[in-house]
């Protein structure tokens, strides 16, 4: 479904294919790699000048070579902070390669420069190098990129920070200049790189942070104008770092209590602040390891899954909670209600989510519904589904989207129309089914059915 | 009575017609609320556990129910029916639907699917848990009328209000223990009820009513027997006893015909009911019943000469002839002899002496003295008190409550888990007793207004002098037993029966409360990683917990019906590694798992429960070369440590147990490689697996799994 709508976006632009703009150059990029996580972030800040004379509304954005699949997050912002919309576009004479466009909200002058900034999250492009390893290893990745910045334009001058949070280097690719300072490479400066050039950038090192992939994540939101918002996850954790070779030894794990260790003992997820009736459990229960702490501005909940995760080990668990409703429902108009949430929400420190699906429960008698969502998700049929003596069933809005880091933290919205008086609907019928139960149980109890007639017992008592 | 009562009565009638109404209406809202109090007790005394822990299933057998439950809630009746279970018992595999009671299948599953009609979501998980309290509470209303058909209402609401909390029912059937049991009771006493009020009218209504409820309890539990052989025992006592009538001959007839074919429907039971040696008592009653009437009908007809003649003649010949097709029957086979459970019942020792895996269940071993007062408390002496004034009140039905309560406490006796069966009748003689007593006294603890009323009588009367005072004390003392009985039921069902035992807790130092949440680590460790189709050699107790939790393919489980196959796993266990590989690589085992309770001083672990694993592994010819001496040191003790016989300490058992526990500081002040259950050190400590690896041992050491290595490639 997601390729469909690519290629429908491929279909549109195909008419319109873009030029590169010879005129445009890349004045200074400054761009820093952070490796320190299981992702790779890549922020660069690009210094862009129109040397030409006609004024440019767009610039091109370009992705280095076989990491499109990779993507989960780019964005492009102004020196004002302000996004800027990207769109996919194809390049004529490069029809092979991954480009975006970027609207700009002043068209840039010629002679002007402007400056902008780049962010890049990629996810499962640190490849465990070793593949498999044993429990007392470390465990080494590698970060296959470029050294340039791999850019249509010309380049001017360029410096590339790398940043590896761990000082263990086995081999790093040296074109220089290149220097190292404990976790830190910097490469270059570099001066006067050609357009498309790319020149391949290898990176071995240690990296001990937890590589934990959300395989699914099923988010359930369910919608009670009683006063509370019920908020289910099913989450699906796969350890997606270099396999564990060999047996685990619990001794071995008990003595080596070093923190940076490949194995992920727990984790901290950060809930709203009024969530409360938290649960986590599993399939056969409740999971009795599990801490709450309340902080200031939100709930943080130090999950320890049932067993240590080693590479290639996964877990599954159900995290559920409650939160008031006033803070994520609000009346618009009469009858009308936004409600206004996460479409995903944290679950731990640079996390990869391979799956998402988000389900929203409106409440019983829902119309008009509308939705918002902040990027682009794909929409599933909407369901019914029967909850707590429901006659009529409720509506369900299914959400999906692959990919996703924590900049995907972000509200949608949802807007409808209900009338306030359905919520006496099921106590008042309940009420009324029991009255019908009693008055049929005093009808019968004073009325005689038999055929014959009974005999007084109390004759014989007398 | 007196000339002036009968004035009043006649002068204020009315009044007194409004009297009467008003006074039955209190009784009904008395009875009422006493039996809707008693009910929600019995519902709520049963949540320790749930609120101490979590909503969850216990022991080992709930979690097959549960998991058959859960299949036929997801997959329909017929499905299950004609359920093959690959995940037990590899490579045999295990007929599900042909192999159970369904009862408790069924009802959890028609509840479940009544309160999805009502769109009611409850998880079947909960409707498992709750289950056998909800049918407690049905078990004291059934008490209640039972009671109240055998005796009177009186002794039917304390019966009820004693059922309630009798901890020997509690023990089956907390929150969570998810067994047949759990119904079985309540199904029980409910054929009782029918049995009973078909004895009272003698209609073919209640005695299909008692066939329907009979069914009901055939489908739900093997126990089914013991009621089968009471009833029959029933009529047949009667029939000695003289009381032989057209009632019982048509309650029982009905009963037996439609009982026995509805019961036939069961798949489980089958031919049994007019094969196997268990059923011939009803099947000759049956008989019996029919040759009394005949034999009635004829001396109605005949005179007494010759009638004699006749019946001696007839008396004779069918004896003989009775004798020989019964013979016949059970040389050919066609009669199943005697199974070994039944035999146990019987006879205390067999099972002992002739089949090692009944004997090695703990619930099989004879009751000890102490547990009677454990479980019943008052009731034990209650029980003879009853039982006098049942005597002393002989009638059809109380005939039957004698011989159920004398039977049952001589089952009980036998086996532990009989308990339950006496349970229930031990609350209604004790229901009967301290009715009958309190009934009696109650009338003279207020008896100043006779005083009043009548002078004549006051003088006649006055020998008593201190009637009310004695009265007053001796309701004072059954208030105390009464009050007593209730904080011993409380205490016992809030320490001895509301664990889980799938979470174990302690107590740390600091008075916290510490959870080994072990098993479940361990289930869901194999849930998680290891391949689908995986299959775990482990002891048999773990066999449902291991397909229910973990979803994997199991060598033996609890539903111990292949001993050869049981037999084999103990031999594995048994062997030095390189045995016990050929074994294991025989049944295809992918991983093992053991229970060790040497860290954590867990004492029912696999150590502990080695040597039933000698004596079964030993008790076929395959494992002919394995004797249980050989486990022994040479002063004949079963010792971990040095002294040791060296079979121990070289079986895969002990290496996979203690397997580099040896370096393990388990308790202050003592070595390394403590053993805290079997208070010493043990004896061999550095040893390397070799056709095992560790795959996962969880945080307390309590379950330890390896892997089975592949055979060595050539040439390495």
């Amino acid at each position: 479904m997601f390729n469909l709508l690519i290629l429908c976006a491929l279909f549109i632009n195909a008419y319109s294919l873009e030029t590169v703009n010879k005129q445009i150059v890349n004045k200074n990029i400054e761009r820093s790699i952070d490796l320190s996580s299981q992702l790779v972030k890549i922020s660069a800040t690009l210094t862009v000048e129109n040397t030409g004379k006609e004024s440019a509304s767009n610039i091109l954005i370009l992705l280095e070579p076989k990491t499109k699949s990779n993507v989960s997050y780019i964005s492009v912002k102004n020196s004002l902070k302000e996004e800027l919309k990207l769109t996919e576009v194809e390049v004529q004479d490069h029809k092979s390669k991954q480009f975006y466009k970027v609207e700009l909200s002043q068209s840039l002058q010629g002679g002007r420069t402007i400056v902008l900034t780049l962010e890049i999250v990629l996810t499962k492009s640190l490849i465990p190098y070793p593949s498999s390893i044993s429990q007392k290893d470390r465990q080494l990745v590698r970060y296959f990129g470029s050294h340039y910045f791999y850019s249509p334009y010309n380049t001017l001058k360029q410096k590339t920070t790398v940043n590896l949070g761990s000082r263990n280097i086995e081999s790093y690719t040296k074109l220089k200049p290149v220097s190292q300072l404990e976790s830190t490479i910097v490469y270059g400066q570099y001066a006067n790189v050609q357009p498309f050039s790319i020149d391949p950038m290898v990176i071995h090192y240690e990296n001990n942070s937890p590589f934990l992939t959300v395989t699914s994540l099923k988010r359930l939101i369910e919608i009670s104008h009683w006063g509370s918002i019920a908020i289910e996850e099913n989450i699906d954790i796969l350890h997606s770092g270099a396999k564990l070779k060999g047996p685990f030894s619990r001794y071995d794990y008990q003595r080596d209590v070093g923190s940076s260790h490949h194995s992920v003992k727990s984790y901290k997820t950060v809930l709203p602040a009024a969530a409360h009736s938290i649960y986590y459990r599993d399939s056969n229960g409740n999971i009795s390891t599990s801490q709450v702490r309340v902080r200031k501005d939100w709930i943080e909940l130090e999950l320890r899954p049932r067993f240590p995760l080693f590479g290639g080990w996964r877990t599954s668990y159900t995290l559920g909670y409650s939160v008031p409703s006033y803070q994520y429902l609000f009346k618009t108009d009469k009858n009308q209600y936004l409600l206004h949430m996460r479409l995903l929400d944290h679950i731990f420190d640079d996390m990869q989510v391979d799956l998402l699906e988000t389900k929203i429960v409106l409440p019983v008698g829902v119309s008009n519904v509308q939705l918002t969502t902040p990027y682009e998700v794909e929409r599933l049929p909407d369901s019914l589904t029967y909850k707590y003596l429901d006659k009529k069933g409720r509506l369900v809005i299914s959400l999906r989207k692959t990919n996703l880091v924590e900049h995907h933290i972000q509200d949608f919205e949802v807007v409808y129309e209900w009338p306030s008086s359905l919520l006496f609907h099921e106590p008042i019928s309940l009420t009324f089914a029991l009255y019908v139960l009693f008055l049929v149980i005093i009808i019968y109890v004073r009325l005689d059915f038999s055929l014959h007639e009974a005999k007084s017992e109390h004759v014989k008592t007398q | 009575m007196s000339a002036s009562v009968k004035k009043q009565q006649l002068s204020f009638q009315i009044p007194s017609a409004v009297k009467v109404k008003n006074v039955e209406k209190q009784e009904t809202l008395l009875t009422l609320s006493i039996l809707t109090l008693a009910a929600i007790l019995s519902f709520a005394t049963r949540l320790f556990s749930v609120l101490r822990f979590e909503s969850v299933i216990h022991e080992f057998d709930p979690y097959f129910n549960y998991r058959t439950t859960k299949y036929l809630v997801e997959n329909g009746f017929y499905s299950f029916h004609n359920w093959f279970d690959d995940r037990a018992w590899y490579p045999l595999g295990r007929i599900i639907g042909g192999t159970i009671y369904p009862g408790l299948m069924v009802t959890s599953s028609v509840i479940y699917h009544l309160c999805w009609l009502l769109n009611i979501t409850i998880d079947i998980r909960n409707v498992c848990v709750f289950l056998a309290p909800l049918f407690s509470s049905f078990t004291t209303i059934i008490t209640y009328l039972l009671t109240k058909e055998l005796y009177t209402p009186g002794a039917g609401l304390v019966a009820a209000a004693m059922v309630a909390i009798v901890p020997g029912y509690i023990s089956r059937s907390v929150a969570g223990s998810y067994d047949n049991e759990g119904i079985a009771i309540f199904c029980m006493l409910l054929t009782y009820f029918m049995w009973i009020k078909a004895v009272k009218t003698g209609t073919i209504f209640w005695g299909t009513l008692a066939a329907l409820a009979y069914f009901y309890m055939v489908s739900s539990w093997g126990g089914y027997v013991f009621l089968i052989n009471l009833i029959p025992l029933h009529v047949l006592v009667l029939m000695i006893t003289g009381r032989f009538s057209h009632r019982i001959y048509i309650a029982y007839s009905t009963l037996y015909c439609v009982g026995t074919i509805l019961s036939m429907q069961i798949s489980f039971v089958g031919f049994q009911p007019v094969q196997s040696s268990e059923h011939m008592l009803a099947l000759g009653v049956f008989g019996l019943c029919q040759i009394h009437a005949f034999v009635d009908y004829l001396r109605s007809k005949l005179t007494q000469d010759e009638f004699n003649t006749l019946f001696t003649a007839l008396a004779y010949s069918f004896g003989i002839a009775l004798a020989i097709f019964l013979g016949l029957l059970t040389f050919s086979g066609k009669i199943s002899p005697w199974t070994g459970r039944f035999y146990s019942l019987l006879d205390p020792s067999y099972a002992k002496n002739h089949i090692p895996i009944i004997a090695s269940v703990s619930e099989h071993q004879p009751t000890s003295w102490s547990s009677f007062y454990f479980d019943l408390q008052i009731l034990v002496s209650l029980f003879p008190a009853g039982l006098y004034f049942c005597f002393a009140n002989l009638t059809d039905a109380n005939i039957f409550l004698i011989l159920y309560g004398i039977t049952s406490i001589y089952f009980a006796g036998v086996m532990v888990r009989l308990m339950l069966v006496l349970a229930p009748v031990m609350c209604m003689l004790g229901g009967i007793a301290i009715s009958h007593l309190l009934s009696k006294f109650m009338k003279n603890v207020d008896n100043s207004k006779p005083a009043e009323q009548g002078k004549k009588k006051a003088k006649l009367e006055s020998n008593h002098v201190l009637k009310s005072e004695i009265a007053t004390f001796f309701v004072g003392l059954v208030a105390v037993l009464l009050i007593s009985y209730t904080f011993h039921c409380t205490w016992v069902t809030s320490e001895a029966y509301s664990s889980p035992s799938i979470v174990l807790s302690a107590r740390s130092h600091d008075g916290g409360r510490i959870i080994f949440d072990d098993f479940r680590e361990a289930y869901n460790w194999l849930k998680m990683n290891t391949p689908e189709d995986a299959r775990i050699m482990s002891w048999w107790d773990y066999g449902y917990q291991i397909t229910a939790m973990a979803n994997r393919t199991i060598l033996v489980d609890n539903n111990t019906w292949n001993n050869t196959h049981i037999s084999r796993v103990g031999q594995a266990m048994a062997s030095t590694e390189e045995k016990a590989y050929e074994i294991m690589r025989e049944l295809d085992v992918d991983y093992v798992l053991v229970i060790f309770g040497g860290l954590t001083g867990y004492s029912s672990d696999d150590i502990n429960k080695f040597l039933w694993m000698v004596r079964i592994g030993g008790s076929t010819d395959r494992g002919a070369h394995i004797k249980e001496w050989d486990y022994y040191s040479s002063t004949g003790e079963f010792r971990i440590d040095k002294e040791g016989s060296p079979t121990l300490l070289n079986c895969l058992m002990y290496k996979m147990c203690y397997y580099r526990f040896g370096n393990v500081y388990s308790e202050g002040g003592k070595p390394p490689g403590y053993d805290r259950v079997r208070g010493a050190e043990i004896g061999n400590k550095d040893f390397e697996l070799d056709v095992l690896e560790e795959a996962y041992t969880t945080e307390h050491w309590l379950v330890r799994i390896y892997k089975v290595k592949d055979l060595p490639n050539r040439g390495m």
